[in-house]
């Protein structure tokens, strides 16, 4: 005979569970020229052979034509600021000192813009047009990877008019 | 430019997804639970028709009817399903050594639960009999791993 007549009453309410899936991340052709190219200092993009757009990064096909993109082309540094947003709430994993900046940048000769982060300057700033270049690693300390332009910062040069981004959001 | 003119041998990079979580057992499976915990008891429930099924799941898998009483069961039955975990990938299986993933048919249940034998990994086939191996009281969290594992019946 059991010892007991049923299971306790009090149930146990939660299981702690662990979700840690390791992967392999491939970055694929065009990925990883684009990556091993910030390691010096340089940007590409790849060109659309029907529209003559430049991606960036640079991707094999445009999604906007559905054609092939076979040439890579070294854009800016530099570029304008074309959206942003203020951020006031930390994020995990994020260690930056609130509020910041973060921007859509249009790199000059590219046809649509990078995420980046708008710094030395006061929040309130930042505005849309406003002429921004990248800030990198020193030599030495670049890896190849997205980390390798710490942010931009203004330039100082006038605001580009909208007509020269507003088709590159 | 073009992209041929570019050294492109392959890029990869190890990444990792994870994040912790509270599963939220519910009043069925959080009793079961409690029972192992607390009186190193293993409970089923007995469905339309008469099966007992463990672990309980509140309902009957054969006609979706709300389940019946709860019926003890004991902790020793018989494999009916395994598979051998011979190299473990870290952190995504429980163990790090050379185990069993068992699904033992409860003397008592009609249905198997599934659990591990490390110690008899290489050795437990289908119809071998095996026997709850319990963690020591306050070590048990009300967990399915109160049970540490299984081990034959020798």
């Amino acid at each position: 005979m059991p010892a007991f007549t049923e299971p306790p009453t009090e149930p146990i309410k939660y299981v702690d569970a662990h979700v840690w899936l390791p992967y392999d991340y491939v970055a694929g052709d065009y990925r990883a020229a684009y990556l091993r190219a910030l390691k010096e200092k340089r940007i590409l993009g790849s060109r659309c052979d029907r529209t003559g757009k430049v991606f960036v990064p640079p991707v094999s096909f445009s999604p906007h034509a559905f054609a092939p993109c076979s040439e890579l082309v070294e854009v800016a540094d530099r570029g304008t600021v074309t959206t942003f947003c203020i951020v006031n709430i930390p994020v995990i994993g994020r260690n930056l000192e609130l509020p910041y900046v973060a921007a859509s940048v249009a790199l000059d000769g590219a046809d649509i813009s990078i995420f980046a982060l708008i710094q030395e300057c006061k929040p309130e700033e930042v505005r849309m047009g406003m002429r921004v270049e990248a800030v990198w690693k020193p030599d030495g300390e670049r890896h190849g990877d997205h980390e390798d332009i710490q942010y931009f910062r203004p330039t100082g040069e006038p605001d580009a008019p909208p007509e020269t981004y507003l088709h590159r959001l | 430019m073009r992209i041929q003119d570019f050294d492109t041998a392959p890029l990869t990079q190890r990444q990792i997804l994870e994040f912790t979580y509270k599963h939220s057992t519910g009043p069925v499976v959080g009793r079961f639970l409690a029972a192992l915990k607390e009186q190193k008891q293993i409970w089923g429930q007995r469905v339309a028709g008469g099966a007992v099924v463990v672990p309980p799941l509140g309902y009957s898998e054969w006609d979706a009817s709300t389940a019946k009483e709860w019926v003890p069961v004991a902790d020793e039955g018989t494999v009916v399903g395994i598979a051998r975990v011979r190299q473990p990938v870290e952190r995504l299986h429980p163990f790090t050594e050379p185990f069993a993933y068992i699904l033992v048919r409860l003397d008592g249940a009609d249905t198997a639960l599934l659990h591990v034998t490390r110690a008899d990994w290489e050795r437990v086939e289908i119809g071998s009999r095996v026997r709850a191996v319990w963690k020591p009281d306050g070590e048990r969290a009300g967990s399915i791993l109160d049970i540490a594992e299984f081990r034959l019946v020798e």
